[in-house]
């Protein structure tokens, strides 16, 4: 008799639950989870397609041990001491800060703390995740702004809102589900503005598409917040009761008009005049946004200005309403949460603030605890190449694959004395490891993620990891134990009980709360019913007000030049996710997205004497990489379009940084093209 | 019942087509293919009221019942009449035919439940009729916006 | 060994799908040749799946073959069946149903392009709307 066991998937932030059906030990399907709040049973093509990963030929089975070319297969106990010693003696040598430990947005919720308890524990303060290539923006800028970085309101309650605008995320594609609550507010008559470079599937939903060049969304977002201010569209009440600063971001906005923007960001005057007005003007207006924002050197400043617009139109804080980041993975949210990050212990205490390390270091009866910002993930590699981290652990993640500058992050990881690696496939990154330890992956173990929604839920281990791999919980607590540190958990409820007591967000979010559909954090006691609408009663500042942070556009790091004329812009297609470790091992995925492509304009191609399926190389100053041409009206003439699944995307990539949150600009990088042969 | 088409909501992301793989292991029976780059088009079997495939099958492999057109997969011979009897290019032969049986056995159809942006939806001849009217008349309050 | 009445065959190779032992086989360019080799286990199955009665089991035949024209689509041009087999799908369909509502005869047109010309149809009023938002 199957049995059904409740997971949640393991792609997106979006956080769809279903059932993966069990017969002898064995994950034999999946079904749909009907009732499920996020996606009411729905599920994109990855879903549907992650069994086929589950049972993959590829999957680590042991530990691997590597000398010179040479891997040897070796027992669990030599892996964990080798690992022990190695971090110890660098740590003995070089000190902490030659330590580097990457946290990973695919573990759980659990594993994220206690990666980053090991991190700090051990003395080390370069703990990170690779939020900080997707939503570093949005945690420093929304914190700055609003005082708490998340998505506000719910999926469902985009049913309620009368305007929907969509910046800088191909929702469509990326959390299809996120479509059917768009749909849902349209067909109750909802107004629907998409900015995007490119003409993308989220764009067939718009009323008003505004097609902006790429790294000019401060532009674009300050003309319409000068608008709604222009035509008093904005909502005083609210600014004068929940804000501050709204004089000084008047006068900030005051040149910003539609025919200056227009000339920057190519998008003509009067739609972005209606584009504002429908915005202001809606009883319940929602902002929905994702790296087409945040991947920028702008890329706090992107957020702010969206911040600006929805503080000076009352658009926050009421149903229908609100800043809705789509977030990438699927604990994306809680790897932040749970402090994997560099500036933030956990519950966002910040790193450098010494009543929240002297808060940490009672609780866990620790002697000293690292006070400060550590070294981000980009910095990680930096540091690592110019010899200031020696040692690096690396869980779940493929920086190789997903960092910018892609023969950098390699040199990089070369030069380390020691590289661990914990995967559950043999990645790009963990072919350089001098260890790689195997893991278990979703359905193999059990714990709470946070979706994008905040929600977070309790995934049920339904099969045996295969072989001799091991819970990432497991690796790191008898790591921990090797260490001489007191990581000693017996399961994933045990540290999650550790949570409820330390973050005050998941106070109220115990393991036996968590039935179906979980619980939307702040949940602060154990009789809450979670909180699915942010700032609904002021926010969480000191003072209870937001604050509008004026910003200036800056154009890109980058600019088109005669070497390289065009602007290359990356992103995610429907069939394939992130660093493509998992989907690109999924046959019925591959079948239907087989090769990494490069979008152009027909015109352009025309020019280069380009055609559709022409074998083309893309070049920037870091790299070159060939890939299929597809000519398509979907970008404009001047901009190319690379997913960035498939090796080679980001050798192309610059590592120019926002200065605020240390988010590459994945978004824009000035290129060349040309046919190949 | 059969599968009723929004192809206003549809955004191309293909889950149908992994679903419908994914349920009838072989090859799927449901085709997205996109249109000029502004929409994008499932194409799956309409149960036709008056279905010509069935009409063609000569070894009683596909037969009209109420509101579907079924298939006994035993009595298929691969012929391929059925393909060239189908008025939309559906139906194909891969060894034998491979056709929508509205997933028999199931609730709902598999693509019908994983469309995420609920493109696909289960009515009755009527029922998509009378929907195909609320639709232009939603266009008309919505002031010719769709 | 297996006796074709070539009168009666239609080309739809049906006998060469169910043939268990590759006895019957199909070759397939613009044209369409369907080989009988020598058949030693007369398993009967071609026989009652031929669709035109066009075989049948005799003691002893030469080994045989037959090859059809395949029609061209006129609008791709790919080679997508014979002859006999779309007189058979005329002969079946209703002549009302031969035409769609388009007023096309979507029977000497490929299964491909009819998809084409179906998912055309289907997004024409969708694509405009679009294109009016695109223009705006």
């Amino acid at each position: 008799m199957p049995r059904s066991v409740p997971t949640i998937c393991p792609y997106c932030g979006a956080g769809c639950g279903f059932y993966v059906n069990v017969e002898k030990g064995r994950a034999t399907n999946i079904e749909y989870m009907a009732d499920h709040p996020a996606s009411e049973g729905a599920l994109c093509s990855k879903a549907n397609a992650s069994l086929e990963v589950l049972y993959h030929p590829d999957r680590l089975l042991h530990p691997v041990k590597r000398s010179g070319d040479q891997l040897t297969r070796i027992s669990w106990d030599e892996a964990l001491e080798a690992a022990a010693r190695g971090l110890a003696g660098t740590l003995r040598r070089f000190g902490p800060d030659a330590i580097g430990i990457l946290s990973s947005s695919k573990c759980s919720n659990e594993e994220n703390y206690l990666i980053q308890k090991l991190a700090r524990l051990l003395g080390t303060r370069n703990v990170d995740n690779c939020a900080r290539l997707c939503h570093a923006p949005s945690v420093v800028g929304l914190n700055r702004s609003l005082g708490a970085a998340g998505m506000t309101n719910p999926f469902a309650d985009l049913a309620n809102s009368r305007c929907i605008f969509v910046i800088g995320s191909n929702l469509a594609e990326n959390h299809p589900v996120m479509s059917r609550w768009i749909h849902k507010a349209r067909s109750k008559g909802a107004i629907v503005i998409v900015a995007d470079p490119r003409r993308t599937p989220t764009s067939w939903m718009a009323d008003h598409f505004l097609q902006l060049r790429p790294g000019t969304d401060v532009a674009l977002i300050n003309a319409m917040a000068s608008v709604a201010i222009e035509q008093g569209l904005i909502d005083r009440q609210f600014l004068d009761l929940w804000t501050c600063g709204y004089q000084e971001l008047k006068s900030s906005v005051k040149d910003c008009t539609p025919s200056w923007a227009e000339g920057i960001t190519g998008v003509p005057a009067e739609d972005i005049v209606s584009a504002a007005q429908a915005y202001a003007a809606s009883p319940a207006s929602s902002i929905l946004y994702s790296m087409g924002i945040t991947q920028h050197t702008t890329g706090t400043d992107n957020v702010q200005a969206l911040a600006n617009l929805a503080l000076i139109c009352g658009q926050i804080g009421r149903e229908g309403t609100g800043l809705l980041p789509l977030r990438g993975q699927n604990n994306v949210q809680g790897a932040c949460d749970m402090g994997a990050l560099a500036e933030f212990y956990p519950g966002y205490r910040r790193a450098d603030d010494p009543s929240s390390i002297e808060h940490f270091r009672q609780a866990w009866s620790a002697s000293d605890l690292p006070v400060g910002r550590g070294l981000t993930a980009t910095e990680m590699i930096d540091a690592a190449a110019d010899g200031r981290i020696r040692a690096m652990y690396i869980v779940g993640e493929d920086p190789v694959n997903s960092e910018p500058h892609g023969g950098h992050t390699i040199t990089a990881l070369e030069s380390l004395d020691l590289l661990v690696v914990q995967d559950i496939f043999m990645t790009a990154t963990a072919s350089h490891a001098d260890l790689v330890l195997p893991a278990a992956a979703w359905a193999e173990k059990e714990g709470t993620y946070t979706s994008t929604e905040r929600r977070v839920q309790w995934s049920c281990r339904a099969v045996d990891p295969p072989g001799e791999a091991r819970t990432d919980l497991q690796i790191v607590c008898s790591l921990g134990k090797r260490l001489g540190l007191p990581l000693d958990y017996p399961d994933a409820s045990a540290v999650l009980a550790e949570i409820n007591r330390l973050v005050p967000a998941y106070q109220g979010i115990t393991r036996d709360r968590l039935g179906p559909g979980g619980l939307i954090w702040p949940c602060p006691s154990v009789n809450h019913p979670g909180t699915p609408i942010l700032h609904s009663s002021g926010f969480k500042t000191a003072d209870g007000r937001a604050t509008l942070l004026p910003v200036h556009y800056r154009p890109p790091a980058e600019k088109p030049s005669e070497r390289f004329p065009f602007t290359l812009t990356t992103g995610r297609i429907a069939l394939h996710h992130n660093a493509g470790s998992m989907t690109r091992r999924s046959p019925s995925l591959m079948q239907r997205a087989p090769n990494l492509f490069v979008e152009i304009n027909p015109a352009d191609a025309a020019r280069l004497q380009i055609e559709d399926g022409d074998d083309v190389e893309v070049s920037t100053a870091r790299g070159r990489t060939r890939a299929a041409a597809r000519t398509t009206g979907r970008v404009s003439r001047g901009v190319v379009f690379m997913p960035f699944h498939f090796p080679g995307t980001n050798i192309l990539t610059p590592d120019a940084r926002d200065s605020q949150a240390g988010i590459p600009e994945f978004k824009v990088a000035a290129c060349n093209i040309s046919r190949s042969d | 019942m059969p599968i009723y088409v929004d192809v206003s909501r549809c955004v191309g992301c293909r889950s149908c087509e992994v679903a419908c793989q994914r349920v009838h292991s072989v090859t799927g029976h449901i085709r997205v293919g996109i249109q000029d780059d502004l929409a994008s088009v499932p194409l799956v079997c309409h149960h036709c009221q008056e279905p010509t495939c069935a009409m063609a099958c000569y070894s009683g492999a596909l037969i009209h019942e109420g509101e579907r057109t079924s298939f006994d997969l035993n009595k298929c011979t691969g012929c391929g009449l059925c393909t060239l009897a189908c008025p939309f290019g559906i139906i194909h032969v891969q060894k034998v035919a491979q056709k929508c049986d509205l997933c028999s056995g199931r609730e709902a159809p598999a693509c019908v439940t994983t469309c995420p942006a609920q493109a696909l939806s289960m009515m009755t001849y009527e029922e998509a009729t009378t929907r195909l009217r609320s639709l232009a008349a939603a266009v008309v309050v919505r002031g010719g916006r769709a | 060994m297996i006796a074709l009445d070539a009168s009666r065959c239609l080309g739809c190779a049906a006998c060469s799908n169910v043939c268990p032992n590759a006895f019957i086989t199909l070759e397939q360019g613009e044209e369409r040749t369907i080989r009988f080799n020598r058949c030693s286990e007369e398993c009967h199955l071609c026989v009652e799946f031929c669709p035109a009665k066009a075989l049948s089991l005799v003691p002893e035949t030469e080994e045989t073959s037959i090859t059809f024209p395949l029609v061209k689509c006129p609008s791709c041009k790919a080679c997508y069946a014979t002859r006999p087999m779309l007189d058979r799908v005329l002969s079946a369909v209703p002549s009302h149903l031969q035409i769609d509502a388009y007023g096309t005869g979507w029977v000497e047109i490929c299964p491909s392009c009819r998809q084409d010309l179906e998912r055309d149809r289907l997004s024409r009023q969708v694509i405009q709307r679009r294109c009016r938002i695109e223009m705006r």
